[in-house]
């Protein structure tokens, strides 16, 4: 059991358990509609076209930027569109999409292999091999891997994710339940890459089954197995860093600076996949719960599949259903179950559709600082968030707000505090970005009233110095004049003179 | 759902069980007046409540089902004697509301107590109606009577106990006899007292404020008697008479009003304990919580402000 905890938090038990969280094979779809633009980084550019025929694993995008992201085709088939479609996001914008109409065959692109054992390569060659594969951390924030990885260079402590963010989900549960033999190999190819000398898988006390599983194939002796007390926001990086080690990242710092990198196990199991397996990341396991279905399950599904296709067979009810992606504390909520499953698409909620309770005024009963995990005021942040005082909401560490909704959770008016902090953040962004443009603009403008005046005083200088110049040529000419004038008179006198001796 | 699992409204009406052992040692002492004041403050605050709901256009239901009106007035009421006229308490609620809560946008923006802004205001405007208690039981007729003023009967009334212990105090009194007349008012405060330890209990009010309250009265009368030859009220007296535990638990704690930060709410706690016994000892009127309250109420922006738990991961 870990030694450390940090304040705050709620312990939220699972809202519909099953005996055992197994996973089905989604069958393959009919249509896969890949998303370009993951949640970091910038959109992959297409290298097919419209009506090519694709194999599944095959690059279907890449990008240049800075956080690159591979896409691959997630089934065999024909490319019927490259076009915006809308994504789970909660601004609900549109965002380029490459679909593919499925052949049914499944045909694999010829992957190239890797040949050596993963010892045997460097660690860039590891890394590099993630990022060919397109992993982004599956635990929901969808982080590049291969970009968190060349960050944590020098790293001494690899951290597992194993918690399971967030109530309702089982998708990680079931992974270590059936995959325990390669989520321990994973580890080790990470610990390769990142050339971290030990590693801690952290797993909740809730998920006695999976730590079993975990220990029963763990044979490394860098590598244990905690449990840590189920408490959600735990899976939170740095507050999981401080339940195991004790440490505190302070705001805007990054574990990777602390010699800690931290990943989720999902992630760790594509890289198994992979580095071992050489299998780009096309699928992933997606569990569908809430209460409008009869069987809460998981579902390895390929990626692009949509969400309806999963539902489908977990028996949900004729009622309207209300969906949401991610968990029922972060995620997103959803018009229609027509949106695609995406790299982070860890959970597909479906609940029945109710009314919403009533909101309340804010009583300052401060229930909300109790379970706050970054330790923050929520009903003073509440206070000038919703009256848009961004600065005083500052100096109560607005940027420090996780947006965990341990605070909507337990507040007794029901107020979608993260909501408004959300917001808020968004705000400073938006005023901060003005004031930039501002400044810009007023320094542009006050550099060109310099170099109007500058140019003047140049100018002025200039002529000033012709003028003087002028001047002295004129006097010198004068000068020149008259001495000429001199020796003419001087030779008329001489003339006159002569004149006047011969006369 | 709130660390209790009680919605704002459960948790408003909660605190309202909560006084139900005090008013009752109230009622032992004083009889019906405390309940007849109780039933018209309550009418008065949901007829005034509504109105004004209605003016500003919100949800009239939505707000009087909250049971903060309801809880103002009753706190209100308690606070004032019980054979006061029934205006009154009317008048007072009606204050409570108007300037105490509505006028600053409603539940949750008031910076005041609204209770005790009500009581202050009461106090200062009528002081003769509002030191005057009855000594004995009174029946139903009795209250009634002499709320309505149908039937101008003296010798039942008598100054406020504490007021009266004052006085007495000056006039070179023995304090034991002071002591035995003043087992009803200890009584009244072991009643609220238990309904504050239920509340604590529940989980419906922290720990920090009637602690930080009852230091803070403790410590300032301690150095009063021991620094002040002029005679005073027993420091123990100080906790068990007046309006102590009812403004340690259920006045003091009114979070929409209080510091909301843990080590706030010990400085704020503490501070009304000390200003509640300065106002005993040296102030001009009979009990100090009303004061004491409303002047801590608007140090609390500061008292929050500096006193911000530190954030995760700063130092």
């Amino acid at each position: 059991m870990a030694n450390y905890t940090f304040k705050g938090g709620i312990h939220i038990p699972n809202p519909y358990p099953v005996e055992r969280p197994e996973i089905k094979q989604a069958p393959l779809p009919e249509q896969a509609v890949l998303l370009l633009q993951q949640r970091v980084g910038g959109e992959a550019k297409p290298c097919v076209e419209i009506g090519e025929r694709v194999l599944t694993g095959q690059i279907i995008a890449q990008t240049t930027g800075s956080l690159p992201t591979n896409v691959h085709a997630s089934i065999s088939g024909v490319i019927s569109a490259i076009e915006k479609r809308p994504i789970p996001h909660p601004s609900g914008i549109d965002a380029m999409c490459i679909v593919i109409d499925s052949d049914g065959k499944d045909e694999w692109a010829n992957i190239k292999r890797c040949d050596k054992d993963f010892l045997n390569c460097s660690a860039e060659e590891v890394t590099q091999q993630i990022r060919e594969a397109g992993i982004v951390g599956m635990g929901g924030a969808g982080f590049p891997t291969h970009a968190k990885i060349t960050n944590a260079e020098g790293a001494h402590t690899l951290i597992v994710n194993a918690t399971e963010c967030e109530p309702g989900i089982m998708c990680d549960d079931s992974l270590m339940q059936e995959y325990p033999r390669e989520i321990v190999r994973g580890i080790e190819v990470l610990m390769h890459a990142c050339g971290a000398k030990k590693a801690i898988i952290a797993i909740e006390d809730d998920k006695p089954e999976a730590l079993n599983s975990l220990l029963m194939y763990n044979f490394n002796d860098r590598i244990s197995v905690e449990q840590i007390p189920t408490k959600y926001t735990s899976g939170a990086e740095k507050l999981l860093i401080k339940t195991l080690l004790g440490v505190e990242i302070p705001p805007g710092a990054y574990a990777s600076e602390h010699g800690i990198l931290c990943q989720n196990v999902g992630t760790v199991k594509a890289i198994y996949d992979a580095v071992i397996d050489s299998k780009p990341l096309i699928s992933r396991v997606v569990t569908v719960t809430g209460s409008a279905v009869k069987s809460p399950r998981n579902y390895e599904a390929r990626l692009g599949t949509s969400f309806a296709t999963v539902v489908k067979y977990s028996e949900p009810n004729d009622q309207e259903h209300h969906i949401r992606m991610g968990g029922m504390m972060m995620g997103v909520d959803i018009p229609n179950p027509d949106y695609s499953i995406c790299k982070i698409t860890n959970c597909i909620f479906v609940n029945n559709k109710e009314s919403k309770p009533v909101v309340k005024e804010c009583i300052r009963c401060s229930s909300c600082a109790t379970v706050c995990p970054a330790n923050l005021l929520p009903q003073q942040l509440y206070w000038h968030a919703k009256s848009e005082n961004i600065k005083k909401a500052l100096d109560y560490h607005l940027m420090d707000c996780i947006e965990c909704g341990c605070c909507n959770y337990v507040c007794p008016s029901n107020i979608p505090l993260a909501e408004y902090f959300t917001f808020a953040k968004a705000l400073d962004r938006k005023l901060k970005f003005e004031e930039q443009k501002t400044d810009q603009s007023r320094e542009r403008f006050e550099f060109r009233e310099y170099r109007l005046e500058r140019n003047k005083k140049e100018r002025a200088e200039m002529m000033a110095a012709k003028k003087k110049a002028l001047k002295e040529k004129m006097a010198k000419d004068k000068e020149k004049n008259q001495e000429q004038e001199d020796k003419i008179a001087q030779a008329m006198a001489r003339v006159k003179k002569s004149k006047e001796d011969n006369a | 759902m709130h660390s209790t699992g009680l919605n704002t409204n459960q948790i408003m009406r909660q605190v309202i069980y909560a006084l139900i052992l005090g008013v009752g040692a109230s009622y032992v002492f004083f009889g019906w007046g405390v309940l007849l004041q109780i039933v018209l403050g309550v009418l008065s605050a949901l007829v005034v409540e509504s109105v004004f709901v209605a003016l500003r256009g919100r949800n009239v239901m939505d707000s009087i089902t909250d049971g903060s009106a309801v809880l103002t007035a009753i706190l209100l009421a308690i606070s004032i004697p019980t054979i006061a006229p029934w205006w009154i308490v009317v008048v007072g609620v009606a204050f409570a509301i108007v300037f105490g809560k509505q006028l600053y946008g409603g539940l949750g923006n008031n910076p005041f107590n609204p209770a005790m802004l009500g009581y202050a205001f009461l106090l200062i405007s009528y002081p003769l109606q509002m030191t005057t208690w009855p000594v004995d039981f009174l029946s139903f007729s009795q209250a009634v009577d002499e709320v309505f003023n149908l039937l101008n009967f003296d010798g039942i009334s008598g100054a406020t106990r504490l007021d009266d212990v004052k006085t007495s105090l000056s006039l070179g009194s023995d304090i034991a006899t002071l002591q035995v007349r003043s087992i009803s008012q200890a009584w009244i405060n072991i009643g609220f007292l238990a309904g504050g330890v239920y509340l604590l209990a529940r989980k419906i009010i922290f720990w920090h404020i009637p602690v930080a309250v009852l230091s803070g009265i403790l410590v300032m009368a301690l150095l009063i008697s021991m620094f002040d030859s002029q005679q005073h009220l027993p420091v123990q007296n100080h906790l068990i008479l007046g309006g102590t535990m009812l403004g340690a638990f259920f006045i003091a704690t009114d979070p929409v009003s209080a510091s909301t930060t843990p080590k706030g709410r010990l400085i704020y706690g503490f501070l009304i304990g000390v200003l509640i016994v300065i106002i005993r000892a040296y102030g001009g009127y009979p009990d100090g919580v009303a004061f004491a309250v409303l002047l801590m109420n608007m140090t609390v922006p500061l008292i929050d402000y500096y006193t911000q738990p530190k954030a995760f991961g700063r130092s």
